[in-house]
């Protein structure tokens, strides 16, 4: 099988800056993978680039064999770093939203992870705190059947029990042919939960390597060797 | 996946094209039956002249006003929806950048086209007064005459032209934000500068071409308005269906490969 | 409640021996059924590949054996259970008694301090 992403000497220019440079990585099927590094280490354009939202500059970049296209955002659940949805909306305006677009789209699922967090689905979007729209956003990414889930930042504006339902929603939603892709600061946070860690530095590969290989080869844990590997 | 993206497209700015319309629409009414009604055409003309140009100036303002409006409603949908931050959820809808264009083109012109279509129910609801009709038709035999057919159907003529070049409208308003957004540094203001700038280019170029054809310079020649107007219309229409092909090729092209949401 | 797991480690060996140690003092007894691998890690917040690996490994010391169709069972061989018990608590003692020689203590003294410590348990025990 192929893997789910595959980066081929990618390069991804905004001007005269380097964001990722000549980046060469696979991920395979079926793992939960940590993308971490300092800020502007290019994790964000890594992940735009395989959401389709950003177009190489150079190289490529192909999820399930495929440059990003249509077919690809079919099998791809991407969750932005930042708010993205339609704030005139209601709730349950953008649960429909979803399963016009998406097949995969599991209205059932979205409804009981609101209803598990409290979320009133009358509401309008824009009448949510800041937390509140994260989490929506989230159950919304999660609640489709996808091959890849692509997730930046998403624990990062939330409370640390809402932390931990996050991660118990996204172990719970995850199934063994799904990958999934977390960047994220708070690596203590979701450290027990990943197969893998991928390491930016400077728009390059810095590691990949597999969270309990960390732990044989260096005898700490990946947020300790982060802290040495980034030291300012 | 067109008809769902021009369904929500259309949902989107309903609101606000529906108020709009609906106001333009009763303050016709209300024009025409507490203003045009009352005008007496048998006064003397000199009492007639400065009511009938403050509605002449009126009705303009209103119907630019609302044009306007209508196409800062198509030119706003279109940047929120794909090169704003709720584009992060379009651009990763399973769906390709020229369909989103289509559903733009479509969803955008058909807002257009019910704009002109408003405006000029409006002007018929103005104008379609007893009074009026009746005053009209006293005239009628010497103002088709120099005109070259009955007044309704020149209008009639003018708002087909008009509904044709909407098109170019709204190609242009998504040329000049696809070209904006090439430079993600300054979006909105490159586009507005390329909105301006392409709009003046246009302008020059359509009176060289005119001048070229000759037909600048025998306007004396024409026999009557609809002569004339065919005369320029004919050439212009075929001048903007070209540029229309243009501006969609460019925008075809940024939509399918150029797209950076940065 | 997530699994108290430490840093430095491999996260299937702490997972193993937790598990390990679940079974040797009667969480799970013999011949129960273990839960499926998504609960247990679900249970632990743990990602369910790596806590995968921490039951095909206690597999493979026969801890635990897997029925193709049901699930996975804890073995009902009482020898081994026993063995694994007497492993684990052989462990811990030379732990114990590397840590006391670093304090300075030898075995005698050690062993003089277990039988006080151990008497004044039952002291308080039986009162």
């Amino acid at each position: 099988m192929r893997p789910i992403l595959e980066c081929q000497r990618l390069t991804k220019k905004y001007g005269n800056f380097y964001a990722l440079s000549d980046l060469t990585l696979s991920l395979d099927r079926g793992q939960i993978v940590g993308l971490l590094g300092p800020n502007g280490s290019g994790k964000t354009t890594l992940i735009k680039l395989a959401a389709g939202l950003l177009v190489p500059t150079d190289g490529h970049i192909m999820v399930n064999g495929l440059s990003p296209c249509a077919d690809t955002k079919k099998i791809v659940s991407y969750l932005p770093d930042r708010s993205f949805l339609n704030e005139h909306m209601r709730v349950r305006e953008i649960l429909s939203f979803y399963e016009d677009f998406y097949q995969n789209f599991s209205t059932e699922r979205a409804c009981k992870m609101l209803d598990s967090l409290e979320i009133d689905r009358h509401m309008q979007l824009q009448s949510l705190s800041k937390g509140t729209k994260e989490k929506v956003q989230l159950a919304l990414v999660m609640s489709r059947v996808a091959d890849l889930y692509i997730l930046d930042e998403p624990i990062g504006g939330v409370d640390p029990a809402a932390r931990d339902y996050i991660l118990r929603t996204i172990l719970t939603n995850y199934d063994e042919n799904a990958s999934i892709l977390i960047s994220t600061h708070l690596i203590t946070d979701i450290e027990n939960v990943l197969d893998r860690v991928i390491f930016l530095k400077g728009g390059q590969l810095a590691l990949n390597a597999s969270v309990d290989e960390i732990r044989t080869q260096y005898g700490k844990s990946v947020d300790v060797l982060f802290r040495e590997v980034f030291k300012c | 996946m067109l008809g769902k993206l021009i369904k929500y497209d259309l949902k989107a700015s309903a609101k606000i094209f529906l108020l709009l319309h609906v106001l333009f629409l009763l303050v016709c009414a209300a024009a025409r039956f507490l203003f045009m009604d009352r005008i007496d055409f048998h006064a003397p003309a000199k009492t007639l002249i400065a009511p009938i140009t403050a509605m002449i100036v009126l009705g303009t303002f209103l119907i630019s006003a609302l044009s306007l409006c209508t196409s800062l409603l198509i030119t706003f949908r279109f940047y929120r929806n794909l090169f704003s931050r709720e584009g992060y959820l379009s651009w990763t809808l399973p769906v390709s950048g020229i369909t989103h264009l289509w559903a733009k083109i479509i969803s955008g012109y058909l807002l257009a086209a019910l704009d002109m279509a408003v405006m000029y129910a409006g002007i018929l609801l103005l104008v379609t007064g007893r009074n009026v009709t009746d005053a009209y038709q006293s005239i009628a035999p010497e103002i088709a005459g120099s005109v070259g057919m009955p007044l309704s159907s020149l209008g009639l003529w003018i708002f087909a032209f008009c509904v044709v070049g909407a098109l170019s409208s709204v190609l242009l308003i998504y040329f000049s934000i696809c070209i904006g957004q090439l430079f993600p540094a300054h979006r909105v203001l490159c586009a507005i500068a390329v909105y301006f700038i392409t709009s003046f280019v246009i302008q020059i170029a359509v009176l060289v071409i005119m001048a070229a054809l000759g037909l600048l310079d025998h306007s004396a020649e024409f026999t009557t308005l609809a002569d004339e107007m065919f005369t320029l219309l004919v050439p212009n229409t075929v001048f903007s269906v070209i540029l229309c092909i243009a501006q969609y090729a460019a925008v075809h092209y940024i939509m399918k490969r150029k797209v950076n949401l940065i | 409640m997530p699994w108290n797991l430490d840093d430095s480690r491999p996260i299937y060996l702490q997972l193993m021996e937790r598990i390990q140690h679940d079974i040797i003092s009667g969480v799970y007894q013999p011949g129960d059924k273990l839960p499926s691998v998504r609960d247990l890690a679900l249970d632990a917040a743990v990602n369910p590949n790596t806590m995968q690996k921490a039951l095909s490994e206690l597999e493979r010391s026969g801890l635990v054996y897997s029925h193709r169709t049901s699930g996975r069972f804890i073995t009902d061989d009482s020898s081994l259970l026993k063995k694994i018990k007497t492993d684990l608590a052989q462990e811990y003692i030379s732990g114990f008694l590397g840590q006391m020689r670093h304090l300075g203590l030898d075995d005698s003294e050690t062993l003089e301090m277990i039988k006080q410590s151990l008497g004044g348990e039952n002291n308080e025990a039986n009162p």
